[in-house]
């Protein structure tokens, strides 16, 4: 017999996420899942990021990788709440991994949650895991055509950061071509260019987060 | 992998609900912006369905192609995937309202009194 059915296979991986949402809602905060590739400065991001929120934000970080507790180690001491999570073989975080991780936080102390995702171009895009905006971020090192070779990465963010642009005139690096690409992939972002190491475009993407966490309050 | 274990997790319940012994095909439509290679999702499924009633099911995979709507003008429109502009704006501000989705469409099975049939 032939059953015929119209079923989301991601149901339940779709409603945990919603879920995610709505409990980070109710306490408040604003939650930004960063994705990229690995390498592209996320965790050095958020080491400057954090501290720099300033006005009593407090800022927790739920941590991807396979293995190791590295990042978090790392992110421990500016952060007020750290969990790492490891993936094992997993390449992309999950909500139900995020629905764990926040049940070890304190949501209702926290104003802006951050998940740095596994470092990966492609599945992650493709899981909503409860995040109220996407951050994408590529590093001058990886190369000026990466939009272009991963443009759904890019499509879904709401902001995407040049990391390393200290690098800018060093490497090989078009800015133009990522500019290019961007205005057939996503015109809705802004594309801010930021050093970690020398604090170019901190006060943008700063200014960035406060905007989105007004917007998301107001809302 | 996680999608194969998801899909047989549908596939049972689909089974079970109708009282199946045995699942001999699947049709899944599976939305481009979930990125899965059908080869691919065909070997995850396989092994995933190992030893359960849906061993050995072919797995008939439809991809969808990208429906998006600019956020602009409102313009529906189907995207490359690679070019996002809208015909209507020359902006590239998309949501995306479909392809998106990964949709069982249809299981073919055997309830207990046609046990050994072939499925049709």
């Amino acid at each position: 017999m032939k059953i015929n059915v119209v079923k989301s296979v991601l149901d339940a991986s779709d409603a945990i996420a919603a879920e995610n949402r709505k409990q980070m809602d109710g306490a408040g905060l604003l939650c930004i899942n960063l994705l990229s590739a690995p390498g592209s400065g996320k965790t050095t991001l958020l080491q400057a990021t954090i501290p720099r929120l300033g006005g009593g934000a407090s800022s927790a970080v739920l941590v991807g990788d396979l293995q190791t507790t590295r990042d978090a180690e790392r992110l421990g001491p500016v952060a007020a709440q750290v969990t790492q999570i490891n993936t094992g073989r997993g390449c992309h975080l999950s909500p139900e991994q995020v629905a764990e991780g926040l049940r070890g936080l304190d949501l209702s102390a926290i104003e802006y949650l951050f998940i740095e995702n596994v470092g990966n171009m492609v599945c992650p895009a493709a899981f909503d895991l409860g995040e109220h905006h996407r951050a994408a971020l590529l590093s001058v090192p990886e190369g000026d055509d990466k939009v272009a070779k991963y443009p759904t990465l890019f499509q879904g963010a709401s902001v995407i950061l040049l990391t390393k642009a200290d690098l800018i005139g060093v490497l090989d690096f078009d800015i133009g071509r990522v500019e290019a690409d961007l205005s057939k992939t996503n015109t809705g972002a802004p594309l801010i260019h930021l050093s970690s190491k020398t604090g170019e475009g901190m006060d943008a993407w700063l200014a960035w987060l406060r905007e989105a966490k007004a917007a998301h309050g107001a809302g | 992998m996680s999608i194969a274990v998801e899909l047989l997790r549908a596939v049972e319940r689909v089974a079970a609900e109708n009282d199946a012994v045995a699942v001999d095909r699947i049709e899944l439509e599976v939305g481009v912006m979930r990125m899965i290679v059908p080869e691919a999702l065909r070997m995850a499924w396989s092994v995933a369905a190992e030893g359960t009633l849906a061993e050995g099911a072919e797995l008939a995979v439809t991809e969808v192609p990208l429906k998006g709507r600019c956020r602009d003008c409102g313009t529906e429109f189907a995207p490359g995937i690679d070019t996002y502009l809208c015909p209507g704006c020359e902006k590239a501000d998309v949501e995306i309202v479909e392809g998106n989705d990964i949709l069982l469409r249809s299981v073919v099975c055997r309830g207990a009194d046609e046990e050994g049939a072939e499925g049709s």
